[in-house]
């Protein structure tokens, strides 16, 4: 019996007020149970990264209601936001967002820094989690000086260092070539077999396809969801977002 | 926040700086001056006051003189008479008077001073001659560099011996040794016993003394000097004489303690008052100039404190500005942190560790500057300066906290950004 860790009630935004107000999300209901895969899709505008941004905490909903890992979070302050973001959320973006100034091992540490983590434990950690994703070589290197892949894998290492319930990923190989793309999808893949619960936006079809559960957006609205659960929709159902999302 | 948290904050912050030393430098230019002119003025402060304190007690702070002074001439009776006597100052009515009616008074020195031509042979000088007693040179510090002070001995024999001082000798050009010379004084012969040392006479100590020739004073007992030279002074112009009898050119009273002398100088005023018919004396309280300096120190300080808080105020705008276009620089990095899990505070924390670091630096090198500035102002002028640890740590609280005042904007400034938009920033 796996537990839930999002659950998604009728979740609004809307941005601005009166006459330029703009809502962006229309009251979707999205359901993640723990340790699924799940690929978000739709066309341009659509509102993934909006959706994104709520999930990870970044932004609140207008009105709708959110637990994540049972704990209600759409009315939280920004302080405790802050916390959630630090202990259950771990985001790797498209532009990887590394800290340029920091070593590969300080950007890694930097969550363990947040959350309080006594320095010895917070450089093991982080060490073993670079060593995972294959970049123990260049733990004193700066991002400038890494390849597009080696950024992105830094970035999932600092996303996991701090055990977070749900990892979220927008675009993960947007801005890498098919060959290092493919390399960090087999991380997320990995990770999916180890038990991660992971969220993923894509505009590619190719990558959408491989993943247990889609869910396809439409207009603020869930226009498909190919169904909760792990694993159980990996041989049917994916290829109704393939046409849609091409 | 513990303390191993608290040093990583901070050495993330140094870290920041170090990476643009250039512009850190610049910015801490402002607080460094400030800084600078702080502790030099505090010092320079402190030294004047020092040195007029240290002068205040020479005169003694217990201490009351009362100055002889020739009053502003007065519109004489034209006369075809070629002889005048002018007689006026202190008179030793004034001394009994003073000695056996004032209560608060527990000794009173007598100064005499005649103007007298001075023989060394052949050689002559115009030499102020001062007969004071003994106990006159021990408390205004007179020592003999060479040779010995004299002392109740001398005075009681009617000795006639005589101190000068050094320049005189050097006037007289002699080779032979001035210890054991002997000078005509008045017609009458004296024995010099000692020189007496230079640093005796400062400047304000001779003020106040009413020694006015730098070099040719010549002290004798004064016993001595009211049994030879007497009290009147001969001053010859072309054609004509002038007398001026003055009794007594200074008398120093000292009162039984501190607190009884502004009591004092209020009785002596009284008493001269009636005994003078003008005013041909001067009463100088040394604790009342003590007093007057500390007033002075008063406005010396305001001024001080002005002109250090402006420019710790330009330092400090200085930081502030570029502060403001640190945090647009690194809005990105910001809302990584941010994303990341950093708190509002956190990221307060993190760049008013910034702003403090810059401005505990800059204080640091403003201190070494300020030193440096003062050695070389004592260096190349007369001033006195007196530094203390105390301005240091004055100094660096001042300026850290500046760090802090002017950080918190721009810091809060950071914080507020929305996590969103600083993420998409480029
Ligand atoms: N801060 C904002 N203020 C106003 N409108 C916004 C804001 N952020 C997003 N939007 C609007 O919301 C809509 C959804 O944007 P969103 O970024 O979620 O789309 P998306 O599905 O991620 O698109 P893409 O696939 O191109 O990344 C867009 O029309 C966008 O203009
Ligand atoms: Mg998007």
């Amino acid at each position: 019996m796996s537990r839930r860790v999002l659950e998604l009630d009728k979740i609004v935004k809307t941005y601005g007020t009166g006459d330029s107000a703009l809502t962006v999300l229309h009251g979707l209901d999205i359901h993640v149970e723990e340790g699924e895969f799940v690929g978000i899709v739709g066309a341009s505008g659509s509102g993934k990264t909006t959706l994104m941004n709520i999930i990870g905490c970044l932004d609140r909903p207008t009105s709708g209601e959110y637990c994540l890992n049972g704990e209600d979070v759409a009315h939280l302050d920004d302080d405790r936001l802050s916390l959630v973001r630090n202990r259950s959320i771990g985001f790797v973006f498209q532009s990887f967002n590394l800290i340029a100034q920091l070593t590969v091992a300080e950007n890694v540490e930097l969550p363990l820094f947040y959350s309080r983590t006594p320095r010895r434990e917070r450089h093991q950690r982080c060490l073993d989690l670079i060593e995972a994703v294959g970049l123990g070589h260049r733990t004193g290197h700066y991002p400038p000086q890494l390849s597009g892949g080696e950024c992105q894998r830094v970035a999932i290492a600092r996303a996991l260092v701090n055990q977070p319930a749900l990892l979220l990923t927008d675009e993960p190989t947007g801005n890498l070539d098919t060959k290092n793309g493919e390399e960090v999808l087999k991380i997320f893949h990995d990770l999916h077999e180890q038990g991660r619960t992971i969220l993923m936006v894509t505009h590619n079809a190719e990558i959408a396809n491989k993943l247990p559960r889609v869910i396809e957006m439409r207009d603020g609205l869930v226009l498909e969801d190919t169904g909760v659960g792990t694993g159980c929709l990996l041989s049917s159902g994916v290829e109704s977002t393939a046409g849609v999302v091409s | 926040m513990g303390i191993s948290r608290f040093f990583e904050v901070v050495a993330l912050g140094v870290k920041n700086l170090l990476r643009n030393k250039l512009r850190s430098f610049l910015t801490m230019l402002g607080i460094i001056f400030g800084v600078a002119s702080v502790i030099a003025m505090l010092s320079v402060g402190a030294g004047a006051r020092h040195e007029i304190l240290s002068r205040i007690q020479e005169l003694g702070v217990r201490n009351v003189i009362i100055n002889s002074v020739k009053p502003p001439a007065e519109i004489k009776p034209d006369t075809t008479d070629t002889q005048n006597k002018d007689r006026y100052g202190l008179t030793f009515e004034d001394a009994d008077y003073i000695a056996n009616v004032i209560p608060t008074v527990e000794t009173m020195l007598r100064v005499n001073r005649i103007t007298q031509r001075l023989w060394y042979g052949s050689k002559r000088l115009e030499a102020s001659v001062l007969g004071v007693e003994p106990a006159y040179l021990r408390m205004f510090g007179l020592e003999a560099g060479r040779g010995r002070v004299f002392t109740e001995v001398d005075a009681e024999n009617f000795a006639k011996v005589c101190l000068v001082r050094r320049g005189l000798v050097a006037q007289l050009e002699t080779v032979e040794d001035p210890i054991g010379m002997w000078l005509q004084i008045g017609g009458f012969p004296f024995q010099v016993i000692g020189v007496l040392e230079d640093a005796a006479f400062r400047s304000h100590t001779r003020k106040a003394l009413n020694i006015d020739s730098t070099t040719q004073e010549v002290y004798i007992p004064y016993e001595t000097s009211m049994r030879t030279l007497g009290t009147v002074t001969l001053i010859e112009r072309a054609g004509s004489q002038e007398f001026t009898q003055v009794d007594l050119d200074q008398i120093v009273v000292t009162t039984t303690g501190e607190s009884e002398v502004l009591r004092t100088s209020q009785m002596l005023t009284a008493a001269l008052k009636k005994l003078h018919d003008r005013v041909d004396y001067e009463i100088v309280v040394p604790l009342e100039l003590l007093k007057q300096s500390e007033e002075t120190q008063r406005v010396f300080n305001l001024v001080m404190i002005l002109i250090a808080s402006i420019s710790l105020l330009v330092g400090g705008i200085g930081i502030a500005n570029i502060m403001l276009a640190t945090i647009t620089e690194r809005t990105k990095e910001i809302g990584i942190r941010r994303a990341l899990g950093a708190r509002r505070r956190d990221i307060v924390l993190q760049f008013l560790a910034e702003t403090t670091a810059i401005a505990a630096i800059g204080g640091l090198l403003g201190c070494l500057v300020g030193i440096a500035g003062i050695l070389g102002i004592v260096e190349l002028t007369n001033w006195k300066a007196v530094i203390a640890p105390s301005y240091v740590m004055l100094s660096l609280v001042i300026s850290c906290t500046v760090g802090v005042v002017f950080g918190i904007f721009p810091a809060r400034r950071a914080a507020q950004m929305d996590p969103i938009t600083a993420l998409r920033f480029e």
